[in-house]
């Protein structure tokens, strides 16, 4: 047998990173990526490769210098199949997507870069069909190389709204408007944090530019307050800085408040291999920082096997500077959604299970703090496909809202650690061989 | 542990013999939310444990005019009745008390639907036993006619009344039984409507340690909330009953695994109710704790939720590593399941937990009087029948503790066939 063997999971640039180092030092890899391709959100390209969809010099030139070090490493590479759990004997599934099995590996090491979640903030009608995150609705327009047809609106908060509005307007269709709830703009004291991140200025005067030519500026201030469906289209209530409400007929309406690492299953299991998760995954500090947190994730797992890593202080003096540049980026924008005692009974919390506030509500007593797993299990939050990815932090953040006393359901009590991190289907399992752990 | 803290007030009230006529007159609607309004003078009960078992007591004793207050170290239904497939099925019982007991369980359910106490938390229902070859055959016909033996109604399906009722679900099945009028009931479910019905405290995170007592009479409990006094106590907390008695090894975490599946579509075949395989009967109950051969055992049943999602279990397993399941459980039954019902391949896993149930010496739960003190009563080792039998067993235990006579021969569930004393008492 060979030596030891490490697994990562996520083809984005901290997985390929931390994926590279390993194998540099030695080490017997395998990448596994979900998708069909390497590059994670951030580098994804269109299906057809014909097509391109423009992207910031910066971030081409990163992906390109780290693909040729990918090819020219040992590192085994597995697409389309998706990480599933750890289950209770420590094997890690993986579904293999090319031949529909579930398959199992024991590594001594797995290293977890599974990016971030995006967090859409509830706003009554945000279930409807039409109504899509920013993030999907921009790797749909990299996968397909397309601008989405239509009347599009984007609105939330955060960097991505004005990226995929900018890349929106350079494929031909420039959304009808941009609505960020922070009323917070550009200072000279950001800008001079983000001196030592040049990158950013200049992306971001790239966006903001392709904006001021398609007429798009977004409005700092505004955000929706309902989503109604009419005449097949979708009528948007929008409110803005000075508190006027007016309506707006799109067909489309992408929401976005920010990213959360993909923490879900990513908990350390004793059984298990030595874990670490790396990039996003692990604090959202964006693509620049996830070359570097590879890097420093390869560094954990070496020490761990008692091994010898390269010099990581480049990676650390990275990091600082990255997490610098996102504190101050993160000052423009308001991640809190609308305040929960403002929204509407009717509004869908659960969109898996279709529950709405009015029954969350429903079931919180003054008398009797119930817990947040009897609010899970008896209200049916977090029970769904999602398994609470995307719902467990607004029903925690409601009902925290609610309890004047007693500590506040944590969102992890409503996710839990179950596996599948994602649903596998049952044929996957039937062709599993029985594993013989030694006991 | 168990701590005994020397008390300098002895309660002037003996243990609990109260007799009440209260529960004949009750309605549904005095129930709602009314804490506060028991009169100050009425008995004090304890219950450890907010379970199944544990909340339906609370429910009685409070209808029986007990000020009552449940202690909890976790929260309500965290131990196996949050994590428990809901059959109130005689279909897999034994022949004997526990069959017997089963019987008057899904009375009792149907019951307390009429009283409204339990509206729109029991689904009655069939539950098919499938054989699918000669060997499963013999064990189906044996045990249908030990069911109808115990007057449950059944129908043995073959032929055009087994393709017609079942074949969709169970192409391969050569012959079924069906027993009728069975329920399903979600045991978090039914602990939260006796929660909302109310009457009585919950204590969440409140881990009971030990108790007051003087001259063999229990006077209160010590909990990490504080000391608090009771004339009566109930033990109901499944396992972890054992801390509080003098035997150890009595009872046994028993592990089960159980995979929830996503919505069927609308092509899906038709379950008319719970497919169970006749291995189930080989499975359940045929080991003691304490039986070293076959620690892991697999049983199967399909059970079509009326979310339109399935729930496939399980397994049955002597280990208490609750917080997990495992790949080749889960493989093995998702792999039988399939076998006895192709269409589920369509589908997918959403999520896979496991519980464990509370497994005693000889496969009878405990229900009664703890020696050592004597206003202690004990509910537990229901393995896996609590959802079935935790109602009932509620209800004879208020009846118990009010010495009143109950409703169903429980001499077989005695505690004193094990001569059980509470710890560091005797």
């Amino acid at each position: 047998m060979s030596g030891p063997q490490a697994l990562v999971i996520g083809g984005g640039p901290a997985g390929v990173s931390a994926a590279v180092a390993l194998a540099r030092a030695g080490i017997d890899v395998t990448l596994c990526e979900q998708g069909p391709r390497l590059g994670g959100a951030i580098h994804r390209q269109p299906d057809d490769q014909t097509q391109s969809v423009r992207v910031p010099r910066a971030h081409k030139q990163r992906w390109q210098a780290l693909s040729d070090e990918l090819a020219a490493s040992t590192v085994k590479v597995l697409c389309r199949h998706m990480f599933a759990g750890i289950e209770a004997t420590g094997a890690v599934l993986l579904e293999d997507r090319n031949t529909g099995r579930l398959v199992t590996r024991r590594p001594a090491a797995l290293v977890l870069a599974m990016g971030a979640i995006e967090r859409v903030a509830p706003v009554p009608g945000w279930h409807l069909p039409g109504v899509v995150s920013a993030g999907g609705l921009q790797v749909m327009m990299k996968s397909t190389g397309r601008a989405p047809s239509g009347a599009v609106l984007i609105a939330g908060s955060g960097p991505l709204l004005v990226a995929l509005a900018a890349q929106m307007a350079s494929l031909g269709n420039a959304p009808v408007a941009v609505l960020e709830r922070s009323p917070r703009l550009m200072s000279l004291r950001v800008i001079a944090s983000l001196l030592r991140t040049p990158a950013y200025l200049r992306e971001a005067a790239g966006y903001v530019g392709t904006l001021v030519r398609a007429g798009c500026l977004p409005q700092r201030g505004a955000f929706v307050t309902a989503i109604v469906p009419k005449d097949g289209r979708l009528s948007v209530s929008v409110r803005d800085r000075g508190g006027r409400e007016r309506q707006l007929l799109v067909d489309r309406v992408a929401l976005h408040d920010g990213l959360l690492p993909n923490s879900n299953g990513t908990a350390a299991h004793p059984n298990g291999p030595f874990l670490v998760r790396a990039g996003d995954c692990r604090e959202v500090l964006g693509g620049a920082a996830a070359l570097a947190d590879g890097r420093l994730a390869a560094q954990a797992v070496l020490a761990h096997l008692g091994k010898r890593g390269s010099d990581s202080t480049g990676a650390e003096l990275a990091m600082a500077r990255e997490r610098q540049a996102q504190a101050a980026l993160n000052t423009l924008f308001d991640y809190s959604g609308r305040d929960p005692t403002e929204l509407p009974d009717d509004t869908i919390i659960c969109r898996c299970e279709g529950r709405t506030l009015g029954q969350l509500r429903a079931m919180l007593d003054s008398r009797d703090p119930v817990s947040a797993r009897e609010i899970k299990l008896n209200g049916r939050f977090g029970m769904g496909a999602c398994q609470g990815r995307f719902c467990a932090e607004w029903v925690a953040a409601f009902v925290a809202s609610q309890h004047a006393d007693g500590s506040p359901p944590q969102s992890s009590e409503i996710v839990g650690s179950r596996w599948p991190v994602k649903p596998v289907p049952i044929s996957a399992f039937v062709t599993l061989p029985p594993s013989h752990p030694s006991e | 542990m168990l701590r005994f803290t020397p008390v300098s007030f002895v309660s002037t009230l003996s243990a609990g013999v109260l007799h009440s006529d209260r529960t004949s007159s009750f309605r549904v609607g005095d129930m709602l939310h009314p804490q506060g309004n028991s009169p100050r003078s009425s008995r004090s009960v304890a219950i450890v444990g907010a379970g199944i078992v544990g909340m339906s007591a609370a429910h009685f004793l409070s209808r029986a005019g007990w000020q009552v207050t449940v202690y909890d170290a976790g929260v309500v239904a965290s131990g196996a009745t949050g994590s428990a497939d809901g059959a109130v099925s005689v279909a897999s019982k034994k022949p004997g008390p526990l069959m017997t007991l089963a019987v008057a369980a899904v009375k009792f359910y149907e019951q307390l639907i009429a009283e409204g106490v339990l509206v729109d938390e029991y689904l009655p229902r069939s539950t098919f036993v499938v054989a699918s070859d000669d060997e499963e055959l013999s064990v189906l016909e044996r045990h249908a006619g030990e069911l109808e033996a115990a007057s449950v109604p059944i129908r043995m399906l073959r032929g055009t009344a087994l393709t017609e009722v079942i074949g969709a679900a169970a192409p391969t099945a050569i012959a079924a039984a069906e027993v009728q009028r069975e329920g399903h009931a979600v045991g978090y479910r039914v602990v939260e409507r006796l929660r909302r019905l109310g009457g009585f405290a919950i204590r969440r995170n409140c881990r009971v340690s030990g108790f007051t007592s003087s001259n063999g009479h229990i006077t209160g409990v010590i909990t990490e909330c504080g000391t608090e006094q009771a004339d009566a106590v109930l033990l109901a907390t499944g396992i972890g009953s054992m801390h509080f008695l003098a035997e150890s090894d009595l009872i046994r975490p028993r592990k089960g695994q159980l995979i929830v599946t996503d919505r069927a579509g609308a092509d899906s075949p038709h379950f008319p109710g719970p497919l169970m395989s006749c291995r189930y009967l080989v499975s359940k109950g045929s080991q003691p704790a304490n039986s070293a051969a076959a620690s892991r055992s697999l049983g199967l049943v399909i059970d079509p939720l009326r979310t339109g999602q399935f729930l496939i279990g399980g397994s049955r397993e002597d280990r208490d590593d609750r917080e997990t399941a495992d790949g080749d459980i889960v493989a093995a039954l998702l792999r039988d399941a399939v076998a006895l019902s192709p269409s589920l391949a369509r589908l997918r896993v959403i999520r896979v937990f496991s519980g464990l149930r509370a497994a005693t010496r000889d496969g009878m739960p405990i229900v009664g009087r703890v020696g050592g003190a004597d206003n202690l009563w004990i509910a537990t080792g229901f393995e896996g029948d609590g959802i079935c039998l935790g109602p009932l067993m509620g209800r004879l235990c208020q009846q118990m503790i009010c010495g009143e006579p109950p409703d169903q021969d429980i001499s077989a569930l005695d505690a004193t066939r094990f001569r059980l004393t509470l710890a560091a008492a005797a």
